[in-house]
C-alpha cells in the first residue's frame, strides 16, 4: 500500500455524495410533506373508510293488525349476505368462492353488483337475502379469508297465519330495478325489502319505515372490533285493518278447497271484514327466499293462486244481476211492484226461444216473486223493456264495471256492455236479442266479487260508502266514490223482500239461512259455455266448464250490518255450493256479534283511528 | 490494538445517532405488535441490536487496513458461502437466501455487502491515479456483479440491487470519467430491457404499479395504497403511538419490517417522519465527514461504500412506503425488524467508526 497516497481528489469528490444524499432525503421529505400535509384530508377520509364500515340497519316494517289489534303480519330476523365493494379487491375470486360453496347463481350475483354500481361504493351490496343456518356458519368460518363479505342481520316478515288472507296482506320481496326508478320507492336502495302485492304494496310507504345505519370498526380481516354511532332505524307505521280475524278464518274455512272467493263487508261503513281468494299462497315463502321451482309452481298453476279473485277475478253476475234489473225497472218507472209476467218455462223473443231455468214455468209472477224464484222470463221481459242503454247506465250507478277504489293495487274494472262498447270492440251494432241475456246477468257482463258485494250493499242500505281495508281510510280514492243513488226506499224494500224470501221462503238460497239472523240474499249460476256448446262437447269435456256458483246476501234484513259475496268457480249451482258457504260466514258473524244479552251488536268498533 | 487514544477518537455522535434510530425502530416494532401474537419480536430485535453493537466494536477493534489487506480472502469465502446457500439454503418467501443454524437463520447476502465494500476499497487503494481506467471499471464491476448474480439466483432481487449503489458510489468517489459514466449509463439502458425479460411476472407488475398506482389499486397496488393511506392520514402530528389504526388493524402488510416507516409516519406524523429522515441525513453527512478526514483512500472508500449503501436502503425503502419506488423488499437500516440486516448495518457502522478512530494513525507514525 503506497504511503502518503494523494487522496485530495477523492476527498473533493465526496461532494457528489453530499449532493446525492441531500437530494435523496430531500425528495423523501417533500413526498412526505405532500402526503401527510397537503393530501392529509384525502388520506384521512380514506383511512376512515378503510377502518369503518357503514352498515345499514333496515327498519322493521310496520305491523299489520286486524280490527281487534291482533297481528296478522309480524317481524322476525333474517340474515343477509352483503358484499363491501370497496374491499372486494378480487371480485372474481369472491364470486368463485360463493358459487362453489353456497351454490349461488353467478350471473345473479354479477347483476346485483352491477346494479349497485350507481350507488356509493361504500354502501354494501346485498348478495343474498335470508341465508340458511348452514350457509351462515360456513361464511363465519371463512370470514378471515373473505373480509369483504359480511352478514347483516335484518328484519324479516313473518305471516303467522300462513295462507290466511294472503292475497289481502300481500307479500314482500326485494325491490326491483324498475321500482327503484319509481318515485314512490325513491328512498329505497337495492337490496331493500318492499311490498310487492296486497296491503304490503299499497301501503309500502307507510309500512316501510326509515332504515338507520351503524358504523363498525373492522380490522383488515373484516372482523368487527367495535360498534359505534348507531342511527337507529325508524320502524314502519302500524296498520290497523278493518278485517276481523275470526270472521276471516271462518270464511277461509267455509270456502275450503274450492277455487273461488269470499268477501264480507260492512255496507254502512265500507269496511271490509273478510276477504278470501282461493287457491292461495304462503307469503312466508316470499319473505324467506322463494326457490325458482316454487315460483314456477305458483305461476304455472292454471288456477292462478297469485290472483286476488276478490278484486281481480272477473265473472258474469248471473242471476244476482236480476236484483239490479228489478230495481232499475222500479226506479226508472218501467215497472211497478204489481207488474207481472206469466212464465211458461220459456219465451220466444226476436225469433229465438229463451228458456227459464225452471222448465215447468213459474206461472204468473210479480217482481218480488220473480226475485224469490229467480224467474228468467220475468227479467227477460223487463230487460227488453228497459233496453241496453238504461241497463248499462243503471249498472254504473251501482258501481259495476268500474273499480271500487279499495285501498289495494291491481283492482280490475270489469265490464258493463253498452252500444258504444260493442261498436268500438266489434264494429257491429248492438242487437236487441243480446239485451235479453244481459238481463239475467249473462253475456259480456263482467264484475268482480267485490263490485257485486258493494252493489248488493247499496241495495241493502241505499248508501255508498267508500270501501276500505285500513281503518281511518274512508276518504281515499275519492274519484271512485259513488254518488248516493237516492233510491226510493219502497223500491229497495221490495227487492230486499225478494232476497229475504230467497233465503227464508221457498227460494234457492235456503243454504244461507241462519238460525237467529235474518239473512237475505240471492244465488246465481253462471254458465261458462252455452247449452248448445255443452251438447257439442259432450259431458266429459264439458265437466271442465261446470257453471260458477254465486251467492250474495246481507244480514240482518232490517238493519244490514254485513254483506257477504261468495263465488265458487265450477261450483255447479249457486244454491248448492255458494249459499251454504255464505251461510257459514253469516253464522260466524252472528256468533261474533251476538252480545251477551242476545242483542246483535256492531262488530267491535275500532279502538283508535291511526 | 485498542489504545486509550482510540476511545478518545470514537465518534460518539454517529454512534448515538445510530442507537437513536434503533430505539425508534424498537418503539415502532413494539407498537406494531401490541395487538398481535408476535410481541416477542420486540425483545428479539433488542437482542439483535445488542449483538450488533458488540459486532460493531469487534469490527472497530481490527484495523481497517488489516481488513482491506485481506479483503480478497473474505471475498472468496463469502462467494463460497453464497454458492453454498444456493445449494443448501432454505427457501423462505420465495427466495433461497437463508442458512439455518438451529433456530437462528442467517442471510449471507447481508455480510456480503460489507465484504464487497472492503474488496472495492482494497482494490482501489492500490491505485495511484486520480481517475479510473477502463480495466479498473471492468474489475470493480466484475467484483460487484458476481455476488449480485449469485444473490439474484437465490431469488432475492431486492438485496442483489443493494450492491449496485456500493459500486456506483465507490466509482464516483474513486474518479469516474464522464465518458465512463456515460458508457455505464448506456450499458444500463441497453441491459435494462434484457433484464426486464428476466424478471418474474410479479416483479414486473410491482414496478409497473409503482409507476402507475391506479393500474391495479386493489391487487398488487394494495400494499402501497394502504401504506400511503397510513402515512397520509398521519398528518402533521400523527395519531400517537399505538393509535395508528391503519397500521394496527393490519391494513399495511409487513408493518414491523419493510413497512415500519409507514407505521411511524402514521403514529408520529410528518414531524416524526421528518425527524427520522433528518437523523438519517445527519448520519450520512457525518459519515461523509469522516471520509473527508480519513487518512487514506481505503478509509475514504470504505466510508463511501457504507454511506452509499445506507442511503440506497433508506431511499428505496422509504420511497416504497411513500409510493415513489417499486415495492422491493429491502429493510430500513436499523429501524426494520430483522437480524441479518441489523447485524450487517452494525458491521458497516463499525467499519466507519474504525476509519474515524484511525484517522491520525499515519500522521502520528510519520511524526
Amino acid at each position: 500500500m503506497p504511503i502518503n497516497q494523494d487522496n485530495r481528489s477523492h476527498k473533493q469528490r465526496l461532494f457528489y455524495l453530499r449532493v446525492i444524499f441531500f437530494l435523496a432525503i430531500g425528495l423523501l421529505l417533500s413526498r412526505q410533506w405532500f402526503l401527510s400535509i397537503l393530501e392529509y384530508r384525502r388520506y384521512q377520509a380514506l383511512a376512515e373508510r378503510n377502518q369503518f364500515r357503514t352498515v345499514p340497519l333496515p327498519a322493521p316494517r310496520g305491523l299489520i293488525l286486524d280490527r281487534d289489534g291482533r297481528a296478522l303480519v309480524q317481524n322476525t330476523f333474517g340474515f343477509a349476505l352483503v358484499l363491501f365493494r370497496e374491499e372486494a379487491f378480487e371480485l372474481e375470486r369472491v364470486l368463485d368462492f360463493l358459487e362453489a360453496n353456497l351454490s349461488l347463481d353467478r350471473e345473479r350475483l354479477e347483476r346485483r353488483i352491477r346494479e349497485a354500481n350507481q350507488y356509493s361504493l361504500y354502501e354494501p351490496v346485498v348478495l343474498q337475502q335470508s341465508l340458511s343456518l348452514e350457509d351462515m356458519t360456513f361464511l363465519l368460518a371463512h370470514q378471515s379469508e373473505h373480509p369483504e363479505l359480511g352478514i347483516n342481520r335484518r328484519p324479516r316478515r313473518i305471516y303467522p297465519y300462513g295462507e290466511v288472507a294472503a292475497h289481502l296482506l300481500g307479500h314482500v320481496g326485494e325491490v326491483s330495478g324498475e321500482e327503484l326508478q319509481n318515485p314512490d320507492f325513491g328512498s329505497h336502495r337495492p337490496g331493500d325489502i318492499v311490498g310487492k302485492f296486497g296491503i304490503e304494496k299499497a301501503y309500502n310507504r307507510r309500512l316501510a319505515g326509515r332504515s338507520g345505519e351503524q358504523r363498525i370498526l373492522v380490522d383488515s380481516r373484516g372482523k368487527t372490533l367495535q360498534e359505534l354511532q348507531v342511527t337507529p332505524p325508524a320502524e314502519g307505521e302500524e296498520l290497523g285493518l278493518t278485517i276481523h280475524l275470526d270472521l276471516q278464518l271462518a270464511a277461509e274455512e267455509a270456502l275450503g278447497d274450492n277455487p273461488g272467493a269470499v268477501v264480507a263487508l260492512d255496507p254502512e261503513t265500507g269496511e271490509i271484514l273478510a276477504s278470501v281468494s282461493h287457491p292461495g299462497f304462503d307469503p312466508n315463502a316470499f319473505a324467506r327466499r322463494l326457490r325458482p321451482e316454487q315460483w314456477e309452481k305458483l305461476i304455472s298453476n292454471p288456477d292462478h293462486p297469485l290472483q286476488n279473485r276478490v278484486i281481480q277475478g272477473l265473472f258474469s253476475p248471473g242471476s244476482i244481476y236480476k236484483l239490479f234489473v228489478g230495481l232499475a225497472g222500479l226506479e226508472l218507472g218501467v215497472a211497478t211492484l204489481d207488474t207481472s209476467a206469466f212464465c211458461t218455462g220459456s219465451i220466444m223473443l226476436y225469433g229465438h226461444p229463451f228458456r227459464c231455468w225452471h222448465a215447468g214455468g213459474h206461472g204468473r209472477v210479480r217482481l218480488v216473486d220473480a226475485i224469490q224464484h229467480s224467474c228468467n222470463v220475468y227479467f227477460y221481459l223487463l230487460g227488453q223493456q228497459l233496453g241496453i242503454d238504461a241497463l248499462s247506465e243503471f249498472s254504473r250507478r251501482l258501481g259495476l264495471g268500474q273499480p271500487t277504489g279499495i285501498d289495494l293495487s291491481g283492482e280490475v274494472a270489469g265490464l258493463v256492455p253498452s252500444r258504444e262498447w260493442k261498436k268500438e270492440t266489434t264494429g257491429n251494432p248492438w242487437y236487441a236479442g243480446e239485451t235479453i241475456s244481459v238481463a239475467i246477468g249473462q253475456g259480456p257482463l263482467n264484475v268482480t266479487p267485490l263490485q257485486l258485494a258493494r252493489a248488493v250493499g247499496i241495495v241493502a242500505t241505499g248508501q255508498t260508502p267508500q270501501l276500505h281495508l285500513v281503518r281511518g281510510n274512508q276518504l281515499i280514492a275519492s274519484q271512485n266514490q259513488l254518488d248516493p243513488p237516492g233510491f226510493d226506499m219502497a223500491h229497495l224494500k221490495a227487492v230486499r223482500e225478494g232476497m229475504w224470501r230467497v233465503v227464508n221462503g221457498q227460494g234457492t238460497g235456503a243454504g244461507a239461512r241462519v238460525e237467529g239472523l235474518d239473512v237475505a240474499g240471492k244465488t246465481g249460476t253462471v254458465q261458462t259455455i252455452s247449452n248448445r256448446t255443452r251438447a257439442r262437447l259432450g259431458e266429459e269435456v264439458a265437466a271442465k266448464y261446470t257453471p260458477h256458483a254465486w251467492f250474495v246476501g246481507f244480514a240482518p234484513r232490517d238493519d244490514p250490518a254485513i254483506v257477504v259475496a261468495v263465488i265458487v268457480q265450477r261450483g255447479g249451482s249457486g244454491s248448492q255450493s255458494a249459499a251454504p258457504i255464505a251461510g257459514e260466514v253469516f253464522r260466524a258473524y252472528k256468533n261474533l256479534a251476538l252480545g251477551a244479552g242476545g242483542e246483535l251488536a256492531q262488530l267491535k268498533a275500532p279502538s283508535a283511528i291511526h | 490494538m485498542l489504545h486509550r487514544a482510540w476511545f478518545r477518537q470514537f465518534d460518539y455522535l454517529l454512534f448515538a445517532g445510530a442507537l437513536c434510530l434503533c430505539a425508534i425502530g424498537l418503539v415502532g416494532i413494539y407498537s406494531a405488535t401490541i395487538h398481535g401474537a408476535d410481541s416477542a419480536l420486540f425483545v428479539r430485535q433488542a437482542i439483535w441490536i445488542g449483538a450488533g453493537v458488540f459486532l460493531a466494536f469487534l469490527v472497530m477493534a481490527i484495523d481497517y487496513r488489516f481488513l482491506t489487506d485481506h479483503a480478497l480472502l473474505f471475498y472468496g469465502l463469502t462467494m463460497l458461502l453464497l454458492v453454498a446457500v444456493l445449494i443448501f439454503g432454505r427457501e423462505i418467501n420465495g427466495s433461497k437466501s437463508w442458512i439455518r443454524f438451529g433456530s437462528f437463520g442467517i442471510q449471507p447476502s447481508e455480510p456480503a455487502k460489507i465484504v464487497v465494500i472492503l474488496t472495492l476499497a482494497s482494490y482501489l487503494s492500490q491505485l495511484n491515479d486520480n481517475y479510473l481506467r477502463r480495466k479498473d471499471v471492468a474489475a470493480l464491476a466484475g467484483l460487484t456483479l458476481l455476488p449480485v448474480i449469485l444473490i439474484t439466483m437465490q431469488g432475492d432481487l431486492g438485496t442483489a440491487l443493494t450492491f449496485l449503489p456500493i459500486l456506483v458510489g465507490t466509482m464516483l468517489v474513486a474518479g469516474l470519467r464522464l465518458k465512463f459514466l456515460i458508457f455505464v449509463l448506456v450499458v444500463i439502458l441497453c441491459v435494462a430491457p434484457l433484464g426486464w425479460l428476466t424478471l418474474k411476472d410479479y416483479q414486473k407488475q410491482r414496478i409497473l404499479v409503482t409507476l402507475n398506482p391506479d393500474l391495479d389499486p386493489n391487487g398488487v397496488g394494495y400494499q402501497t395504497r394502504q401504506s400511503l393511506i397510513a402515512i397520509g392520514s398521519g398528518g402533521l402530528m400523527g395519531k400517537g403511538l399505538g393509535n395508528g389504526l391503519q397500521s394496527q388493524l393490519g391494513f399495511v402488510p409487513e408493518i414491523h419490517s419493510d413497512f415500519i416507516f409507514a407505521l411511524l409516519a402514521e403514529e408520529l406524523g410528518f414531524l416524526g417522519a421528518a425527524a427520522i429522515l433528518s437523523l438519517y441525513l445527519a448520519g450520512l453527512l457525518r459519515m461523509v465527514g469522516i471520509g473527508d478526514r480519513a487518512n487514506d483512500r481505503a478509509g475514504i472508500l470504505i466510508v463511501t461504500g457504507v454511506a452509499s449503501l445506507v442511503c440506497f436502503h433508506v431511499f428505496v425503502n422509504v420511497g416504497m412506503t411513500l409510493g415513489i419506488m417499486p415495492a422491493i423488499g429491502i429493510p430500513l437500516p436499523l429501524l426494520s425488524y430483522g437480524g441479518s440486516s441489523t447485524l450487517a448495518m452494525f458491521m458497516a457502522l463499525g467499519l466507519v467508526l474504525n476509519v474515524h478512530s484511525r484517522r491520525f494513525v499515519y500522521s502520528e507514525a510519520s511524526v
